[in-house]
């Protein structure tokens, strides 16, 4: 059914492009680039509040491009990409009277909506949003929530947009799509946009009892013989297999939790002898960790958005 | 006691409520003062004879260059004005009126005035103001700024009850309002989900700028009556009382 | 109080009140007090600060995005378009009526090889972009840009509006060539030997080898994304710049017809890529007018005093602002778009819009054609910077 509000393609569709070097022997394929960093080293990302005046408060997000990502910019060989960075635009409207179809709320009501570019990732995403996206918006929701005062805005509402501009990938694009099972890539982009989020409301000045931030820590396996090893921050471009994964929004000063996510199997994780922790909580403090790296970055652009409108009067 | 930041962030540790007592922008959570929204923290002495803890709050206004916190904050506006003042009860606020019915009036809040803004202005004030006007132009995209975008804007009723303090029997609303008259009203409470009650029963309070039938500015003449001054026509309204 | 209102001459309001609001309460009356220039001989300025027929400052920057073949952010003051340009491919297996309507490119085989701006080629071109539907524009504003325009919505009047006129304007002006996006395919021909790989088939020269005819086997369908991030106004004119940037970054691989696999196959070698050859560089400039009197254009119909409203038509004041923020669009009615290419030196008018009010005439026009020419000089200085 073609969509009458749009400018619709070819009636037939069309075929995203095939790469012989994918169809021929493996050979001629570029081997993945593994992770260069540290386990717990985290990506670098920028992030900025306010670029966009006409929002009560917005902010961008861009993480920093992998190493291979970054070689292949500069010196192009191949048209694939070998790996994807987030970058990711926030804004935030209200607080503002809610619609007349909504009845009297003493607290403020948050709406959260999601929605990735058509060219943001490697597949071609419709216009439409689609369930991924809609509990991409779920899942933020809950972390904002806890985050902010919602009772010092009695009947109106607060609209948080991201625009995903760049995804993340779920796995690197030389691997067969159903070698590994679960969309990592959407939590890496879950706590971007957790963090990004954070920030325009800040920006808007909306009450909250701390800045929420987001972090992944995954258990990867880049051989089958050993057992997974948990890593921060994780680019699945840059491992063979993810065996579990989890994503957390996290206020630092009192040391909260308002959204959890863990997905896969968690149970062969490679701890130390002397760590007592399961796999799972080895998980969730690791992705509390890269929240608390996020944080500090958050942090400064939340004070830069500051010191700059007290430079401005 | 260890010594206050300038600017605060949300969830920075501003004191221990031993010390001081919450004030806006702020919330307490284990005994402690949190700031809940970024900006310049600003200490508000408790009067003298009361003897009691002055109020830490984190200041919306970013307009610092007046060292004496009343003077700082009485000149300046919002960086982001736009949507953060809610009205109130006991909000002045300036609203355009949309509808005009024979037991109420509805009005559209087109701005929100707090102590800052209903100040008079001095030469600082027009400064700050000059940022207010930038942000406001921007972001003017806005259909905020377009005469028919009231989805976006807080809605208000004046009941007849409402209009004035004096012969309130007498009030036909026809003769006190005009749809797209501006009015200066005070809110006196939340209402229900859609509608603020606000009231123009005080001097100060009611229509003060309008265009006649002939589409031209009127002047008020009196407190009930304003005049076109090119065709020299009355038409009657309830006038707030110039400055 | 009555008496000290009674003395006299009604006080301007902006005295009482901090412009801030007094542009938001009466916000025509704020930005007619703005152009109105103090003194006759002096230039008015609008309440942004800029000259009527200035624009903002433009800022182009392309191949930012990973996975588009082309892409481009460009921002015109606060107004922020992000275009994506994603290539995929439509077989001609696949097209319905494809046997019908191949006919002018049996019918001439050589003729895209020798004249390539030969007029029936053009037209050609356009055709097949056109009928099969091979470039697809849609504009989205559903980012949360304008504090109007619900997320999640279907695309408001305004989206669907800008959507087509990028596709009325790509297509009239011919900017993408039919035969960049054609894959060719040169059967093998059996009776000479077997001289030529798959991969080079559209390099080969039909006449010589006189083998069977070659044949179109697929296309290139341009998905023309653009997300429209920030909105202050003139949304049109960033778009469309940021079409423009983004083509002119658009690489498409190289692509052959694999007879094994009955597909296209496509190299993913940087080397061989190839860029679009795009005809002129076609610029928008927008434009609205802005009236001294709201009121004027009713009125004049109410008042039957035909000698005044001869007179007020004379003075009545308007302002023809370039490139109009979002607090302008709000006040304004009528609405003016050129789009100007250069060629030599020569200022050739693509198109040219005009609607929502009389007061834009003929003369008025011709100056913003000027302003328009003006205005290509620097963008393209900033579509080539990047």
């Amino acid at each position: 059914m073609a969509d009458r509000r749009r400018i619709n393609g070819p009636p037939a569709g069309t075929r995203p492009p095939v790469y012989a070097s994918l169809k021929e022997s493996k050979t001629g394929v570029s081997e993945r680039t593994l992770r260069q960093r540290q386990p717990t080293e985290l990506r670098k990302f920028y992030l900025k509040t306010g670029m966009i005046p006409t929002a009560s408060g917005s902010s961008y997000l861009e993480f920093a491009p992998s190493a291979a990502l970054a070689a292949a910019r500069s010196n192009p060989k191949s048209l694939i990409p070998p790996s994807s960075a987030l970058k990711v635009a926030c804004t935030v409207h209200g607080p503002k009277p809610l619609p007349r179809s909504v009845p009297f709320s003493p607290n403020l009501l948050l709406t959260t909506h999601v929605k990735f570019a058509p060219f943001a990732a490697r597949k071609r995403k419709g216009h439409v949003r689609d369930t991924t996206e809609r509990d991409l918006g779920v899942h933020l929701e809950t972390a904002l929530r806890g985050a902010i005062i919602a009772e010092r805005w009695p009947k109106s509402g607060l609209d948080i947009t991201l625009t995903i501009v760049e995804a993340e990938d779920d796995r690197w694009w030389g691997d067969a799509p159903d070698s590994h099972d679960a969309s990592w890539g959407m939590l890496n982009v879950l706590a971007g946009c957790i963090t990004a989020a954070s920030a325009a409301i800040a920006d808007a000045h909306i009450d909250c009892l701390d800045l929420v931030s987001g972090g992944v820590a995954a258990l990867v396996s880049d051989d089958a013989s050993t057992a997974p090893r948990l890593v921060l921050d994780v680019d699945p471009a840059e491992h063979r297999s993810i065996q579990s994964a989890c994503v957390v929004a996290y206020m630092p000063a009192r040391d909260e939790i308002t959204e959890l996510w863990l997905k896969g199997d968690s149970s062969r994780a490679a701890l130390e002898k002397s760590d007592g922790r399961t796999g799972h909580e080895a998980l969730i403090d690791g992705a509390v960790d890269a929240a608390r790296g996020a944080n500090t970055i958050l942090t400064d652009a939340v004070r830069e958005s500051i010191a700059r409108s007290f430079a401005q009067v | 006691m260890n010594s206050l930041p300038s600017i605060a962030i949300p969830g920075q540790r501003l004191g221990s409520t031993a010390t001081y007592f919450a004030g806006p922008g702020t919330h307490v959570h284990q005994n402690a003062v949190y700031a809940s929204i970024a900006g310049p923290v600003v200490t508000d002495a408790a009067p003298p004879q009361t003897r009691s803890r002055p109020t830490l709050r984190v200041s919306r206004v970013t307009d610092t260059k007046h060292p004496s916190p009343s003077a700082a904050t009485a000149t300046t506006y919002k960086s982001k004005p736009r949507y953060n003042t809610l009205p109130a009860v006991d909000s002045i606020v300036l609203a355009r009126v949309t509808r005009v019915q024979k037991r109420q009036a509805t009005v559209s809040i087109l701005v929100v005035l707090d102590e800052s803004t209903s100040q008079p202005l001095d030469q600082s004030g027009a400064i700050s103001d000059k940022e207010y006007m930038a942000s406001l132009l921007t972001s003017a995209a806005n259909p905020e700024n377009h005469s028919n975008s009231d989805d976006l804007r807080f809605q208000a009723l004046i009941r007849k009850e409402d209009v004035r303090a004096v012969e309130k029997d007498h009030v036909v609303m026809d003769e006190m309002f005009r749809v797209g008259d501006i009015v200066r009203g005070s809110v006196i409470s939340l209402g229900d989900q859609s509608f603020y009650y606000i009231t123009t029963a005080r001097n100060d309070l009611g229509v003060f700028m309008a265009r006649s039938e002939a589409g031209n500015m009127m002047f008020p003449v009196t407190w009930k009556e304003m005049r076109d001054p090119i065709t020299g026509i009355s038409e009657s309204r309830k006038v707030a009382r110039p400055f | 109080m009555a008496s000290s209102a009674t003395t006299g001459n009604p006080m301007p309001p902006s005295l009482s009140m901090p412009p801030s609001q007094f542009a938001r309460l009466q916000p025509h009356a704020y930005l007619r007090a703005h152009l109105s220039p103090p003194s006759s001989d002096q230039p008015s300025v609008r309440a942004n600060g800029r000259a009527t027929s200035q624009f903002r400052v433009t800022s182009v920057n392309t191949g930012s995005l990973t996975h588009a073949n082309g892409s481009a952010v460009v921002r015109i003051g606060d107004t922020t378009a992000v275009c994506g340009v994603r290539a995929e491919l439509l077989h001609t297996s696949d097209i319905s009526s494809w046997g019908v309507s191949q006919a002018p490119s049996k019918q001439n085989p050589t003729n895209t090889n020798e004249a390539k701006d030969s007029k029936s080629e053009d037209e050609d071109d356009q055709g097949q972009i056109q009928d099969l539907n091979l470039l697809v524009p849609n504009l989205s504003l559903s980012t949360g840009c304008a504090p109007g325009l619900t997320p999640g919505a279907p695309p408001s009047a305004l989206a669907q509006s800008l959507s087509h006129q990028i596709l009325s304007l790509l297509h009239t002006t011919n900017l993408v060539r039919a035969d960049d996006l054609r894959i060719w395919y040169q059967p093998p021909n059996f009776d000479s030997e077997e001289f030529h790989n798959p991969g080079e088939g559209m390099e080969v020269d039909t006449e010589q080898s006189g083998g069977p005819e070659r044949e179109i086997k697929a296309f290139w369908v341009l998905y023309i994304d653009i997300m429209i991030l920030s909105m202050a106004g003139n949304a049109f004119d960033a778009a469309w710049a940021s079409v423009l940037a983004a083509l002119r970054d658009t690489k498409l691989p190289n692509a052959w017809w694999d007879d094994d696999n009955e597909t296209i196959l496509c190299s993913d070698d940087f080397a061989e890529a190839h860029r679009l050859t795009l005809r002129g560089l076609p610029i928008a400039s927008s434009f609205c007018c802005f009236e001294g009197d709201a009121a004027a254009g009713w009125r004049a119909n109410v008042i039957p005093d035909a000698e005044e409203q001869k007179k007020k038509k004379g003075s009545q004041q308007k302002w023809i602002l370039a490139d109009p923020d979002g607090y302008e669009e709000g006040l304004t009615q009528e609405r003016a778009c050129v789009v100007v290419d250069k060629e030599n030196g020569k200022t050739i008018i693509v198109k040219m819009e005009k609607h929502g009010g009389w007061n834009v005439d003929s003369d008025d026009l011709r100056k913003l054609v000027d302003v328009s020419s003006q205005r290509w000089d620097d963008l393209k200085q900033a579509l080539e910077q990047c």
